[in-house]
């Protein structure tokens, strides 16, 4: 053997004859069956091909590879093995020649049959499968990066290579409960084909560059579609888990659109199968986050949403629409609901990968898709149609809850526009009590940037808030812009969400978590005040009861306030108030526990139905508030100012076209019980009370009482909402006083500043209806 | 070069509905066996075998394919590059024949063009249980332009025959080719390696 390398080496011309010679050799042996022999030469090739480094070695490879291809084909399983190592030795040879008419098409065919052996002794099965896997990975590393050769990514081979790989490393799983302990697998390593398998996928994946991605991916989701991988879907993640890990980062959004288009593809699969690909989704998603998703983003939110809506359709049609043959499926609502909840979750995961600037986006992309009536979106009628919205809202806002769970963002006023607040405060989102939670907790997340929300999950008195260790940082001057921007339209939509008889306690939780974390998170020394005015506007209204409420929701409320209080008091750190509600909490602990969240929001609560008749003691009271504040530089007029929500645009127009509804319906209806009634915002209540009074007193007065109004609403309607809030909240405390002047004078002429308001004023000043002009102010300023 | 033992290769591949009796008849052919009780194939399987027609050597490799749903994407992958297709059906099962139709559908969208395809009915020593007539068989093999046979694999009826047939046609086949474009002569299975095999590329 040394002398034949040796003469091999010095003459190196004569080695394709060599070969020719051992080959012929061999085949003969092969074929008479004498397999001592032809282990001997196909050991002397592969030492010769060990040995021979110089130009000639491609004749000389011709006949090598000619010589293992004889042996693949070959019954016996120790000949294909034997072939498939030398083939590994050579192809772990680098070759500094180009070989122009080398192809594998039969090595790759071979290789990936052998994959699939199906021999009846277990660990011959083993070893033919090994050695097909080490055949490929060979093949693999041969020819992948030479461009001469047949490309190995074509899908043709793509379509053997990956299957076979795939089939292997999904034995494991199906033969081994994995439960080896670590040790003994580092032993056993090289026996499992899976490990190699999982090997040899990452090496092929590692080296595919852009254009081949698509051949390799396409396989694989062939495979799972094939072999119904996608239910159980464990081995389906833990592949894309494979391919997200090896291939190259830059790559890994292609992987992505792939399994989004394959989505599509299946989107009259069944909802396990979607939800099954939805989850690897997610998963990959995960793992593409080092690498820039790129400007595909909305796609991808666009393909989920519309995933999203389809399978809503799904839902309530109770079919795949265009069913053809595959209309006997019948769909199961709870795989759809699965499906959706996976598809929200992905939705989820993929967003918190993306950078603030995105995700503000896309939550403005997907509150774009939310149905709502006033926006340009028509809004399906009929009733399938209106539980079909409802039911794309309640998804919408989950995604959006989704999208906004830690998110972090440092500029409120760029994160949440008014393009997005303003949808989402829309009052058709505040109707359903399901939505009317969801909007709250997605402002809650949003607004929470320290992570501080659990801390406020359940409502209660904390005696001493340090206990909570709450991170406080000043509110910036963005926040602060965006509060003034803001803020009234958020108070307002706490105000109205209170205002709810279908509150249960996770809405009041809610809500507490959302006074909470503007508190900490927004709060300047107006917002305090503006905050704590809101506060006693809610326990006025639980108090007064116009609207009705149940006694629970009442107790409800007054306990919400007593908890707000008391932290917004602490937060404050002005003595003197902390000791009002302080001495108030003790009150309601002695004589009013039923008023006190340590009794309302427990799995049972106790609440006294005798909510109407509170004692002063137990209340927390405006002018008791504003003078200890004042005291400490707040502004008292401001706090002494009770709370009205704001007018919006939507409500403005709305009044307008329910005056003349509430014409009718406040002479059937007396007593306020009429569900209608309780949906009104408290604006509109003032439309009722005024019309009720004026109609009493005359038909005149009600004629121009409702020109004057015309004339307010249209001011109102012309002039910007911001100029007239800013205008309202500046002379607010001015105006209380003038009016609070005038009506103790009644009848002298008012002195009469400038503006729209007092000409609106003045005018129902010659009325001098006083009952009527009691309730005046609130109309007037807001 | 006088090391070629061979001087034809052509690549067969065995397609059909799981359970018709290919890898029976591949074994039957290549071994000489029936095995009872012969497992449902999984993914491909391989077999080689050399015959000789008028003097000249034919080197057979035979791709077994697994008939099974879940496999189809890779036997796909295995149908490009066939010189010919043996599409098996079970003259006792009318559900294999009704797929036939299914299974041409894929031969068009993934076979070479210039692939032989023979329509066998397999398991004629069950004729008793018959539920395919010959003449329906035939009808629908010319309609489709095959070649149809039925045979037994478990009597070894007509399998030497299949293939033998086939082999017959392929190398006529080749021949034709070859005199058409003769420019670049390259004869299935007539190169000099294996290597050289990229036959279906008569395009």
């Amino acid at each position: 053997m040394e002398k034949l390398t040796f003469y091999a080496l010095s003459a190196p011309e004569k080695l394709d004859r060599i070969g020719a010679y051992l080959s012929e050799r061999l085949s003969r042996d092969v074929s008479r069956h004498r397999y001592g022999y032809v282990c001997i030469a196909m050991e002397a090739l592969d030492q010769l091909l060990m040995a021979c480094h110089c130009q000639s070695i491609n004749l000389f490879v011709e006949s090598f590879l000619k010589m293992v291809a004889k042996l693949l084909e070959s019954e016996k399983p120790n000949l294909q093995i034997l072939g498939t190592n030398s083939f590994v030795k050579f192809a772990n040879i680098e070759e500094d020649t180009p070989s122009y008419h080398r192809s594998y098409d039969f090595f790759v065919s071979r290789f990936s049959e052998m994959c699939h052996s199906s021999y009846e002794d277990m660990e011959i099965r083993t070893k033919i499968r090994m050695a097909g896997i080490k055949g490929l990975q060979g093949v693999v590393r041969k020819t992948v990066n030479d461009e001469l050769q047949a490309n190995i990514w074509d899908p043709q081979h793509m379509d053997k290579i990956v299957p076979s790989l795939l089939y292997n490393l999904q034995q494991v799983e199906e033969t081994e409960s994995r439960s080896p302990s670590p040790l003994q697998n580092t032993e056993k390593e090289k026996e499992i084909p899976a490990e190699l398998a999982e090997r040899c996928l990452r090496e092929l994946l590692g080296r595919a560059a852009y254009g081949n991605i698509k051949n390799a991916i396409k396989p694989v989701l062939m495979h799972l579609d094939n072999h119904s991988l996608w239910e159980p879907k464990v081995f389906a993640i833990r592949c894309f888990k494979i391919i997200m890990y090896s291939i190259q980062p830059q790559h890994s959004h292609l992987v992505i659109q792939q399994l989004l288009s394959h989505l599509d593809a299946n989107s009259k699969s069944a909802a396990t199968v979607r939800a099954g690909i939805v989850e690897v989704l997610s998963e990959a998603a995960v793992i593409a986050a080092t690498g820039s998703v790129g400007p595909t983003v909305l796609e991808v939110f666009n393909t989920l949403l519309r995933q999203l809506r389809l399978s809503i359709d799904y839902e309530l049609t109770g079919s795949y629409d265009s069913a053809v043959n595959i209309g006997t499926k019948i769909i199961k609502e709870h795989e759809e609901r699965m499906f959706q909840e996976a598809v929200i979750k992905t939705i989820g995961s993929f967003a918190s990968t993306l950078p603030a600037y995105q995700r503000s986006e896309v939550m403005l992309f997907i509150m774009g898709k939310v149905p709502l009536p006033s926006m340009h979106h028509p809004m399906e009628h009929g009733k399938a149609g209106e539980s079909r919205n409802r039911l794309i809202q309640i998804m919408l806002l989950k995604s959006l809850l989704q999208v906004s769970l830690g998110f972090q963002c440092s500029n409120m006023l760029t994160a949440l526009p008014s393009s997005f607040l303003d949808p989402l405060l829309s009052p058709t989102l505040m109707e359903d009590a399901e939505l009317r939670l969801f909007v709250l907790e997605i402002l809650v997340s949003l607004i929470d940037r320290h992570d501080s929300r659990h801390k406020f999950s359940s409502i209660s008195t904390v005696p001493d808030i340090a206990v909570l260790k709450l991170k406080v940082d000043k509110c910036s001057r963005q926040d602060t812009l965006f509060m003034k921007k803001h803020s009234q339209q958020l108070y307002r939509h706490i105000y109205l969400s209170c205002n709810d008889p279908c509150n249960v306690q996770t809405h009041y939780e809610a809500l507490y978590a959302l006074l909470v974390m503007i508190s900490i998170e927004l709060a300047n020394e107006e917002v305090v005040v503006d905050l704590i005015r809101l506060v006693l506007a809610v326990q006025d209204l639980a108090l007064s009861n116009d609207d009705n409420l149940p006694a629970y929701n009442r107790c409800a409320l007054h306990a919400l306030c007593a908890a707000y209080l008391n932290l917004i008091s602490q937060l404050t750190t002005v003595p003197a108030f902390c000791q009002h509600i302080h001495e108030v909490i003790e009150m309601r602990q002695k004589d009013g526990s039923y008023l006190l969240p340590e009794d309302i929001f427990v799995e049972k609560p106790r609440w006294s139905k005798s909510a109407d008749h509170i004692e002063t003691e137990l209340l927390f009271l405006q002018s008791k508030v504003s003078e200890v504040l004042g005291g400490s530089g707040y502004n008292s007029d401001r706090l002494s100012t009770p709370y009205v929500p704001q007018l919006t645009d939507e409500d403005r127009l709305s009044k307008r076209k329910s005056i003349g509804e509430t014409m009718s319906l406040q002479v059937e209806v007396e007593s306020r019980n009429s569900p209608e009634k309780e949906e009104k915002a408290p604006a509109e209540e003032i439309t009722f009370e005024t019309l009720k009074k004026a109609i009493v007193d005359s038909v005149a007065v009600e004629e121009q009482e409702r020109e004057r109004r015309r004339q307010v609403v249209e001011k109102f309607q012309k002039a910007p909402f911001e100029e007239i809030a800013a205008h309202c909240g500046a002379r607010a405390s001015l105006l209380q006083s003038k009016l609070n002047q005038i009506f103790e004078l009644t009848i002298r002429p008012p002195p009469s500043p400038s503006g729209t308001i007092t000409a609106a004023y003045g005018q129902s000043q010659n009325h001098s209806i006083p009952v009527y002009e009691m309730k005046f102010p609130d109309l007037c300023v807001y | 070069m006088s090391m070629e033992d061979y001087d034809f290769l052509f690549k067969i591949v065995l397609i059909g509905n799981a359970g018709v009796g290919k890898t029976c008849l591949v074994r039957r052919f290549t071994q000489g066996l029936f095995p009872p009780g012969q497992g449902a194939t999984i993914g491909v399987d391989f077999m080689i075998k050399t015959v000789e027609i008028k003097g000249e050597k034919i080197k057979l490799q035979i791709w077994d394919t697994a008939g099974q749903e879940r496999f189809r994407s890779i036997t796909q992958s295995y149908y490009r590059s066939a010189n010919a297709l043996i599409l098996t059906y079970d003259i006792t099962c009318e559900e294999s024949f009704r797929c036939l139709p299914e299974w041409l559908r894929e031969i068009e969208q993934y076979a070479n063009n210039e692939v032989i395809t023979v329509l066998v009915g397999n398991k004629i020593d069950l004729a008793e249980r018959r539920e395919v007539s010959q003449q329906r068989a035939e009808e629908f093999a010319g309609s489709q332009n095959m070649y149809y046979l039925e045979t037994s694999a478990k009597e070894s009826d007509n399998v030497e025959k299949l293939f033998l047939d086939l082999a017959c046609r392929l190398i006529s086949e080749a021949r034709q080719n070859a005199l058409v474009n003769n420019v670049d002569s390259s004869l299935p299975g007539e190169g000099k390696t294996i290597s050289y095999l990229n036959c279906c590329n008569f395009n």
